[in-house]
This record gives C-alpha cells, structure tokens and sequence, in this order.
C-alpha cells in the first residue's frame, strides 16, 4: 500500500495497481511479468513447407548426482541424416554452469552431445554470432541468463531463414539486403586534405548520446528475423537492421549521397512494407531502436516531397 | 532480391493513408455521437436529421475518405499476405473497384436523401 | 546443399505474442472488421434512402442478438482502431518511440477503446 502521506493517494493507488497487473516495458532486456500466451494460437507446424515441419526428437536426461537440474527444448536439424528438424530436450545440471544461455550450449556440446552446432565468439554481446530465438524471443544467448529463463526453456534459430545446421541459419540473403543499402560513405566534391571531422552532436546522431545510436549495432540480425513483414515479404522488403543502417549513412553528415540513398528506399516494399509492428525495437539485445530508424526515413521522404 | 529495383513510390500511398486518417478522427467521432443521439429515432426524425446540411455534407465527406482509407489498407494487406501474382492482382483490382462503388452508392443515397423534396 | 532444399526455421508458430505484434494484427482485424463496417453503413443510408419500409427490416434485423453482437464488435473496433490509429500518427511524426512509450501507449490505447465502447454502449442503452 503506498505511503498514507501520500498527497494523492488515489492516484498512488491507481499507479501500484496498473504497475501490478500491466507490465510496463521500459527497455528490451526486460521479461514481462505474467505470460498469458507464450505463443500465437496456431498448429505448431502451422504453415511451414514439408522439409520444415518439427517432429518430436529425444530426450538427454541428466546424469544421476546432478544438483540443479533444467530442462532445454533445442532446435536440432542435421543435414546429413535426410531427415526433418526436431526438437531434443536436454536436462542440464545448471549447478555446474556459467551463468548465461550460452554457457548451457556450451556445456552440453561438450558434455553431452557433442553434435549440437551453434555460432558463438565473443561470448559478450558484441560480435552478434549467438543471436537465437529463446523463449520465444530473439536475443543472444551471451547476455541472457539462465535464471531469465523459462521451465523448460525453449531455443530455436533465428526466425524464417534457411537453416543450415541445428542453431545456425544462412545469413546470406540478410547479409545482401545490408549491402543494398551500400553501407558507406559517399561524398562528390573534391577529398579534403585531412580527416572529415564531425561536431561532437553530429557524432551523437550516429553514436547516440547514450551510445546506443544506429552505428552501435552489431548486425545480430534479431530484429530483422522477428519482424512479421519481414517474414512475409523478406525477399523484398529490406528489414529493420538493414534500414536502421540505411539511417546510419542517412544522419551522418559526412555522407554527400542521401538524395540518391532515399531513391533506393522508396519503395512500396522495401521501406514501405515496415507497418510498425515494432517487434524490432522490442527485442533489440542493444536496446538500438530500428523502429524509431525507419520512421525517420519516413519522414524524410515525406520532407524531400513537400 | 534487388529483382526489378526500387519503384521510386510508395511515399503517396503511405501519405493518403495518413492524410485520410486525420481527416476521419473528427467524422467517425461525429458519425458515432450522432448514431448515439439518433439509435432509437423514427423514421421521420432520422431523415430529417440526414436533411440538415451539415449532416449531409459531413457524411459525404467521411464516406469519400472512409472509401479511400478502406481501399488502402485492404490493399496494403493483400500485397502482404497474397503471394500469388495473378490472384493478387484480381484481388487489388476487386479492392479498388468496390471500394469506388461502395462510395458512390453511399454518397448517392445521402445525397438522395438530402435533396428529395 | 543448394539453399532452397534447407528447412526453413518456424516463425509465427514460436514467436512470443508481445503487445507490439498484438496491437499491430488487432489493428489491422479491427480495419478488417471496419470494412464490412462501412458495408453495412451503406446499407444503412440506402435502406433510409429507399423509404420506411427498407429501413424498418434492417433496423429489425440489427435488434436481434446476432445483429447486436456485431454491432458491439464493431463499437469496439471502431475506437480501437480510431485511439491505436492516433498512436501510430505519433509514430509517424517522430514521436513516441521510445520502448517505455511504446507499451504505455499500447496499453493506454487498449484501456481507452474499451472504456469508449462501454461509454457508448451505456448511453445507447438509456436512449
């Protein structure tokens, strides 16, 4: 109960009980409180070409004597076997464990199943190679920890991308779609004797006064892979990592080529097809915000018309 | 994917949804206060309200940019989800098509109402 | 292995329901709904057009349960899609992206288009 000398204790009131029941997200690492749906009521193989479809797999117990035992559900696809994707669960003694997501898909691959395949390297939230969809949601196995997640918890790859191994997509169409957007600098008049120097606001456009500018990112791609119209209509439409650095070399003032660079974007898909869903900002493990990126594109084409 | 380039458009459409937005915040917030105020009229009462000027031309107003709004985001909505080309295309032009009738034959029934003696 | 032959990973299927890709598909059900909405506005000027008659059998057909229960669904689109289309304008003037922004926002739309429909429901009833 809040403070009886509260001024307003109505309105405190109101306040303690809308922050009880509503979850109120404040920055994308942050969980939501209560689950209602942990996903989408449909089939589980809803939609998903025949090759694609998840059947059942096995079950990895955990050894006897194991302290604090949790239970993984993990994506497994093996190229060589012919057969579909499954799911495998792995009971894992998580006494015996670094702290992270990551820590876990290390340990089993070197304690219990030495197959399962993942992309990992910096082991710190800055290369973005172990960006996955953990419960249900995409972040990078590095930064979350096991004790954020759910009973069981649940991992699969990177959304609607073809998977090349068990936790590995092929990144090769994302990748393309980054070099539409020709991510460098463009400039016409004659090149100057000395570096091109920016105000340190300038800097901030791109750095971000907090650091988590549109330059800060890491290319992880996990906005790109949960944005639904990318799923949809990825072969056209860019996606939010591509064009938040779109906006990257649009906000640098040293870049000559922005006339030419909004050519390329407007498009009835490629930029246009983002309806602010804002699955994007929602899951960025930087807390970068491709959502607010895209909007001033918009905006920018809406200027450069009037 | 760079397939058959940038259409250099997109903008007007993503304008006009936006533009007829606005402009029906004010006629649907109108629209339903006045079906509020007339839900249990009769007959003559109901048409003597479509008589008055401003009702009639505040509803052929809401009519046109309810039309184009709603041409425009089913449109939106079928270039997402129909990936087949020629069903697309039938489907886009079905839009456009009914959506102008729907507003013509509303328009034409308010103004009806609005002029017979 | 050529890339077309590869699984491609679930999407929809595992993807958690957040109030950002929730508001987003209600919307659009709710533009949905709208649509056969203005249908049924058009009919409803057509009918008072057409004389007393045409509109006494559409206003009776409106009074039945059925009639009734699309009647609330599209009060309650109408002002969802209305407050959750005034929240996307903010996004399209620059405003209001930040994530503590964004699901206050939601949550404000989804409260308001609620206690909208109640209001008129309330109102219409005491007519």
């Amino acid at each position: 109960m809040p403070a009886a000398t509260s001024p307003r204790p109505a309105l405190d009131w109101l306040k303690h009980l809308l922050e009880e029941t509503v979850t109120l997200i404040r920055s994308s690492e942050q969980q939501p409180r209560v689950t209602l749906l942990r996903r989408f009521p449909v089939p589980r193989n809803f939609a998903l070409p025949g090759n694609a479809r998840i059947q059942h797999g096995r079950t990895w117990r955990a050894p006897p004597g194991a302290k604090r035992v949790k239970r993984f559900e993990i994506y497994r696809y093996d190229p060589d076997s012919g057969e579909n994707p499954r799911i495998d669960t792995f009971e894992v003694d998580v006494g015996s464990c670094g702290p992270m997501v990551l820590d876990v898909l290390i340990k089993i691959k070197s304690e219990i199943d030495s197959t399962l395949t993942f992309r990992r390297s910096c082991r710190e939230g800055i290369c973005g190679s172990c960006a996955m969809n953990i419960d249900g949601s995409n972040w990078l196995a590095c930064t979350r920890t096991i004790a954020g997640t759910a009973e069981p918890s649940t991992i699969y790859p990177l959304n609607h991308l073809p998977i090349i191994k068990d936790l590995v997509p092929d990144l090769t169409h994302l990748y393309a779609q980054y070099a539409l957007i020709e991510p460098w600098l463009k400039t016409r008049g004659p090149v100057p004797e000395r570096e091109r120097l920016q105000s340190p606001a300038e800097a901030d456009r791109l750095n971000g006064k907090d650091g988590k500018g549109p330059a800060a990112c890491i290319l992880c791609f996990c906005c790109t892979a949960g944005c639904p119209s990318h799923w949809w209509n990825g072969q056209r439409f860019l996606g939010p990592a591509a064009l938040l650095q779109a906006w990257r070399w649009l906000a640098d003032t040293r870049d000559e080529a922005a006339g030419e660079r909004l050519d390329a974007l407007e498009d009835p898909f490629r930029l246009y097809r983002c309806h602010t869903i804002l699955n994007c900002t929602r899951t960025c493990p930087k807390g970068l915000n491709p959502g607010q990126a895209i909007g001033a594109i918009k905006q920018k084409i809406a200027q450069r018309r009037s | 994917m760079q397939n058959l380039g940038s259409a250099r458009e997109g903008a007007r459409q993503w304008w006009m949804q936006r533009m007829t937005a606005v402009a029906l915040i004010p006629l649907t917030l109108w629209l339903a206060a006045s079906l509020l105020r007339h839900v249990a009229d009769d007959y003559a009462t109901l048409i003597a309200w479509l008589r008055t000027p401003l009702a009639a031309v505040l509803m052929v107003l809401l009519l046109m940019a309810l039309c184009y709004h709603m041409a425009l985001g089913l449109k939106v909505i079928i270039e997402d989800y129909v990936h087949l080309d020629r069903l697309q295309i039938a489907a886009l032009t079905l839009i456009d098509l009914l959506s102008v009738a729907l507003a013509v034959v509303g328009i034409f029934a308010s103004l009806r109402v609005a002029l017979s003696a | 292995m050529p890339r077309a032959l590869r699984p491609l990973s679930p999407d929809l299927q595992i993807y958690r329901p957040q109030l950002t890709s929730v508001m987003s598909i209600t919307h659009r059900a709710t533009g949905v709904a709208l649509s056969a909405g203005a249908l049924l506005l058009v009919w409803w000027l057509a009918s008072a057009a057409a004389g007393p008659d045409a509109y006494a059998r559409l206003h009776a057909l409106l009074a039945t349960d059925l009639g009734l229960t699309a009647m609330l669904v599209w009060t309650f689109a109408l002002f969802y899609h209305l407050c959750n289309g005034i929240r996307h304008l903010f996004w399209d003037a620059g405003r209001g992206f930040g994530l503590r922004t964004i699901y206050a926002s939601g949550w404000t739309v989804f409260g308001t288009s609620i206690a909208l429909t109640a209001i008129a429901w309330i109102l219409s009833s005491k007519v």
